[in-house]
């Protein structure tokens, strides 16, 4: 019996959690075990997930929704909306997650801790799942909570030390802070609606219920705060404290994607609400620009590459702000999308899956390599001692900075067009940043592979081992062919058709052309001149003030932050406290002097102390009251 | 239908009471521990299988398991009723399971004087179970006194810090609201002119002719607060983290896992249906209480350094939530309490069993002086990351579904209290992750690094591993399959028109 799209769609939930629930109960201290559960846990998933993708198979309910809870006239169902951005969505996480097992069978292999390592990936796996599977907002906040919490789990995994427990801490604390307007966002959606079914507020918002701005943006936060947008970005370069895969599948590819991808399913909210979609907008350029800025001056290499996420984070989530609902689309069933912008969003969301989790792969071969040194300026010439991470990490530099016929090109065009229609500022703000990734990522590029080895970690550097290497070349592939739409075999066609395109527009074509010929040109030209490949950091030696200016940009918020947890929060905190003690449990205890001193007498027996004196004063007390009780009455 | 000889809910009230009696008497030691692990065991057992029989078990009034014996009392109306309705029997079933896992730790605990410190504990548990299995006002009322007496003299004796000083605070506040909540219950008895304690003759009478508003009013808010100072309603609430505090382990799991939700569950199955309109007079007031509950009280729990007064703290945080579901007056937040109660009892109780737990390795309750623990105990390390979790509202546990349906239930009565509760969310965050971290995260500390290499802490034994089990499995089967406790719910809760429905 071939197995029917319900039973895929199941088995993309269940298999991970299985594997996860199998590792916790059994597998604790079989760490080669618990990595083949999960490994091939996470094979039958992408195998399920790419057959339910590319089956054709498209309903708003795959399996019809099952009651999860029911009081009174509340009900929380489960249930699945498989539509196109939904299987490109499981798509991503399907084939970004199994290479990065693979990947980690190669990266964890001494690791003490492997088997909650990889139950902690399964966990990831199920509750990621959810967020794309989920057919209702409620249902999606359920298993937001829990990729969050997988995320606490996997940033903690190098628990001993200090700053991987201060970074999982801080990554779910602040994540709370966006959750808190998401909960909100959805009881408001409950009682407005009176559904929290995505297809359903859809079509209540078609047929002319009011939206009003604050429920979008409460919704929206729970994106700021899952793809760290400004001002809640400050976790995501701590959460690179995790191991370098987390960083690759969680924290770049897919869990930081899923603001994005929440934001594409209610869409309806937006388009009722174009006061939200500026925000969102702004919001996102704001984040592209200063993660692009604070970017240049990082040394880890890790943390180039999480403030490059952000950055590209901004990207989508401004694309999606600039959605503009063309006129064609105003036909379109409720559910599909109708904003160019979400469209572009979504397909640059893609790309992005490829050539980042790409880049932090390479990134875990490089520090695999140097024995775990992570800092660039101490790596140099690798080039020749790791080739095949260089070759690719070179595909995923061209293919993030727009290298034309690279995947991040068509994506990042179709973004650049949409703001040169909307938005001259907005337009002029993601050249720029689209300038300064070409610099940065050059930067990096250059400082880590050419020039000389300059430390004894990078002259003894290895090239990886195949376990490593073969996710590597596969997601180069990918980097490179992502762009081209027609890969997809008309799978996702209702995004794809309505990404925006110049398509018969041959001023713009020409404009947006040069543009982004000449912002990838300029950035990285500079770099390449400005930049060698030498301990210490050329703009540090040439330009301190920019540099200075740079990293105090990158800094103030993560000293605001401390500033508040240290100085503001916990202050209140110890100041309620001794209101507590002294006024409130003080005051009452005063206003109750009388009634001490009435019970003062019992409180004194209670201090004699022994023991057999209270149990039969508690006995003969009960039973007087009963004789008392029963006798007396009758 | 009960093939058993005996009637189960008076068994598993009479079984740990008659182990008591015997132990008084004189037991040896022997005879005591086996008749304590009877004495545990039968109202767990019993718990377990009366839910699994609650769908198919033959209603009185809504009463399943229905009993009534004249104690010699029925000139005043009162008679031993027992019986288990949509809201009892969730309570019911977690005073056994918390009971079991307490007693189980007790006897393994190796406690001074271990005969009296079991006695006490199976008064407590005999008491607990004839509160939740009471059909009758007064024996509802006279259970829990049982077991509160018990628990004053557990804190006095075998107390630890402050000892007598908290065992005095827990006796006034909680015998004046003990008091007022009796008071509260005969106006009820007198008022009503049922002249019966018996819930359901009760509530027949007050439903044909409802009490006039102004008794009501002056009813509801004597119960509200005599409950609320036995459920640490603000600014009632000191006894509760110095209490605690003082404690030793298996009490402070059962007063806070169990006998502390009395009080809501007086409120919900007594106050709410038979004075809505008093309630509905309060409902302003009591939900500003109980959000200084959640919101000043959460952030004095994040000034916490000791584990146990923090824990104590975020009880006394989380209670607010269970009185917002009331303040709500709806099914939806009735609804929410009593999943609330059932998740917030398991994970306190598993708090309290690991943070002694934790003391046993560290011998110290200061979260400074610790550190680094995972290491060497990472069992206990997952243990309590898990009811970390679960009390900080992660879907896949109980606590969970109370939190996420009291937030539902009260934006359809005040936006604004939804909005302040829910930042409780954040709040309960920082301190459940900070704590996790300090004890078990990161380098050791220097105290415990001298601790650690004169005593190195081993993992959880066998002994705390099965309690911690249980009760984490019952946390998880309510997070992952919560109809368990809402589907007789709410059957019951539907039925009750008295509520306004959401």
């Amino acid at each position: 019996m071939a197995p029917t799209p319900a039973h895929l769609a199941l088995i993309t939930l269940l298999l991970p959690l299985a594997s996860a629930a199998l590792i916790a109960l059994f597998l604790r201290r079989a760490g080669a075990l618990a990595q083949i559960v999960s490994v091939l846990a996470c094979a039958g998933y992408a195998a399920a997930a790419l057959a339910l993708a590319f089956g054709g198979h498209r309903e708003t309910a795959v399996n019809a929704s099952l009651d999860w809870l029911a009081i009174g006239g509340f009900t929380l169902s489960l249930g699945i909306k498989f539509d196109d951005i939904a299987a490109l969505m499981l798509c991503i996480v399907a084939v970004v997650g199994l290479c990065v097992h693979i990947f980690s069978i190669g990266y964890m292999h001494d690791d003490k801790a492997r088997a909650r390592y990889f139950g902690g990936l399964s966990i990831f796996m199920f509750s990621m799942t959810g967020i794309v599977l989920a057919d209702n907002l409620f249902m999606m906040f359920i298993f937001w909570e829990l990729v969050g919490f997988s995320s606490w789990l996997l940033i903690n995994h190098y628990c001993e030390k200090q700053s991987a427990a201060d970074a999982s801490k801080k990554a779910f604390i602040v994540n709370r802070i966006g959750d808190f307007g998401f909960l909100l966002g959805i009881i408001a959606c409950y009682y407005v609606f009176g559904t929290v079914n995505l297809a359903e507020i859809a079509s209540k918002v078609h047929g002319g219920v009011a939206v009003i701005a604050c429920i979008p943006l409460a919704l929206f936060c729970g994106a700021i705060g899952k793809s760290a947008q400004v001002p809640l970005q400050v976790w995501l370069p701590d959460a690179m404290e995790g191991p370098t895969p987390v960083s690759a599948l969680i924290h770049a590819a897919t869990m930081v994607a899923a603001g994005i991808y929440m934001l594409c399913r209610i869409e309806p909210l937006f388009a009722a609400a174009p006061a939200a979609l500026n925000v969102v907008m702004w919001v996102g350029v704001i984040t592209a620009l200063y993660a692009a800025l604070c970017a240049i001056t990082q040394s880890d290499i890790k943390k180039v590459l999480a403030y490059s996420t952000l950055s590209q984070l901004g990207y989508m989530v401004a694309a999606f702000g600039l959605g503009v609902a063309t006129v064609s689309n105003m036909y379109a069933p409720y559910d599909t999308l109708f904003f160019t912008g979400a469209a572009a969003a979504m397909f640059h969301l893609t790309t992005h899956a490829a050539f980042k989790a790409l880049l932090f792969l390479g990134s875990g071969s490089v520090i695999a390599g140097c024995h775990h040194e992570q800092d660039i300026f101490k790596m140099g010439g690798l080039r020749k001692k790791m080739p095949v991470t260089f070759i690719t990490f070179t595909i995923g530099v061209l293919a993030i900075i727009g290298m034309p016929f690279f995947a991040g090109f068509f994506s990042k065009d179709a973004i650049l067009y949409l703001a040169m229609l909307k938005s001259t500022p907005v337009f002029i703000m993601l050249a720029l940043t689209a300038i300064l990734t070409a610099f940065y990522m050059v930067r990096l590029w250059k400082v880590t592979f050419w020039g000389e080895t300059r430390t004894a970690e990078s002259s003894h550097a290895h090239e990886s081992g195949p376990a490593m290497l073969f996710p590597l070349i596969v997601l180069g592939i990918l980097s490179i062919i992502a762009g081209y739409t027609v890969i997809y075999g008309g799978a996702f066609d209702s995004i794809l058709s309505r990404i925006p395109s110049t398509y018969g527009d041959p001023l713009h074509h020409t404009i947006i052309l040069i543009t982004s010929l000449a912002v990838m040109v300029i950035g990285a030209g500079a770099a390449l001149l400005f930049y060698k490949s030498a301990a210490t950091d050329s703009l540090r030696d040439r330009i301190p003030g920019v540099f200075t200016i740079l990293t105090h940009l990158k800094e103030t918020p993560d000293r605001v932050y401390n500033y508040y947890v240290a100085k503001i929060q916990q202050r209140f905190a110890l100041f309620l406290n001794f209101i507590d003690q002294f006024f409130i449990g003080g005051l009452v205890v005063r206003g109750l002097a009388g009634v001490t001193g009435f019970l003062g007498l019992g409180a004194r027996a209670l201090h004699v102390g022994s023991i057999h004196a209270y149990l039969y004063w508690f006995l003969a007390g009960a039973v007087l009251i009963w004789a008392f009780a029963a006798g007396f009455l009758h | 239908m009960n093939p058993f000889p005996v009637d189960l809910l008076l068994l598993s009230i009479a079984t740990p009471l008659a182990a008591a009696l015997i132990i008084a008497f004189g037991a040896h030691k022997k005879l005591a521990l086996f008749l304590a692990y009877i004495g545990f065991s039968v109202p767990a057992l019993v718990a377990v299988y009366l839910v699994a029989k609650f769908a198919g078990a033959p209603q009185h009034h809504g009463y399943a398991f229905f009993t009534s014996y004249d104690m010699g009392l029925a000139a005043w109306g009162i008679k031993l009723t027992l019986g288990l309705n949509g809201i009892s029997l969730g309570l019911f079933a977690l005073a056994g399971i918390v009971g079991f896992a307490a007693g189980f730790y007790a006897l393994q605990s190796g406690a001074e004087r271990l005969k009296y410190y079991l006695l006490l504990l199976l008064v407590m548990q005999g008491g607990l179970m004839g509160v939740f299995a009471s059909v009758d006002i007064f024996f509802f009322y006279f259970f829990h006194e049982f077991a509160l007496i018990a628990t004053f003299i557990m804190v006095g004796v075998w107390g630890g810090r402050d000892r007598n000083y908290a065992a005095m605070m827990m006796t006034i506040y909680l015998t004046l609201g003990a008091m007022l909540s009796l008071a509260g219950l005969i106006a009820i008895y007198i008022k009503s002119g049922a002249g019966t304690f018996d819930l359901i003759a009760l509530r027949e009478t007050i439903a044909a002719q409802p009490l006039s508003a102004l008794v009501q009013k002056n009813i509801f808010g004597i119960l509200m607060f005599g409950f609320g100072v036995l459920v640490s309603l603000f600014p009632l609430h000191s006894w509760a983290p110095l209490g605690y505090g003082a404690a030793p382990s298996s009490a402070a799991m059962l007063h806070a896992g169990v006998l502390k939700k009395f009080g809501l569950y007086g409120l919900i199955q007594i106050a709410l249906p038979l004075l809505p309109s008093g309630a509905g007079h309060w409902a302003h007031i009591l939900g500003v209480l109980a959000l200084c509950n959640v919101i000043v009280i959460g952030f004095v729990t994040i000034a916490q350094s000791d584990l146990k007064q923090m824990i104590g703290y975020s009880s006394v945080m989380h209670m607010g939530y269970a009185f917002l579901g009331i303040a709500a007056m709806s099914t939806l937040g009735v609804g929410g309490v009593v999943i609330m109660m059932i998740g917030h009892g398991l994970s306190v109780a598993l708090l309290f069993l690991l943070a002694t737990s934790i003391h046993h390795r560290t011998q110290t309750f200061d979260m400074a002086e610790m550190g680094g623990l995972a290491k060497q105990a990472p069992v206990l390390a997952a243990f309590f990351v898990a009811t970390t979790f679960a009390s900080i509202g992660l879907p896949g546990f109980a606590n969970f579904w109370g939190e996420l349906t009291i937030f539902i239930a009260l934006w359809g009565f005040s936006k604004w209290m939804t909005i302040a509760a829910v930042a409780g969310i954040i709040i309960s965050a920082i301190y459940g992750l900070r704590s996790a971290a300090r004890v078990f995260f990161g380098p050791q500390s220097a105290t415990f690094a001298k601790v650690a290499a004169e005593h190195s802490p081993a993992d959880l034994r066998w002994s705390e591993r099965v309690p911690a089990l249980v009760l984490l499995a019952a946390l998880l089967l309510v997070g992952f399959w919560p109809k368990i406790i809402t589907t007789p719910l709410n059957a019951h809760l539907n039925h009750a028109p008295y509520i306004s429905q959401k």
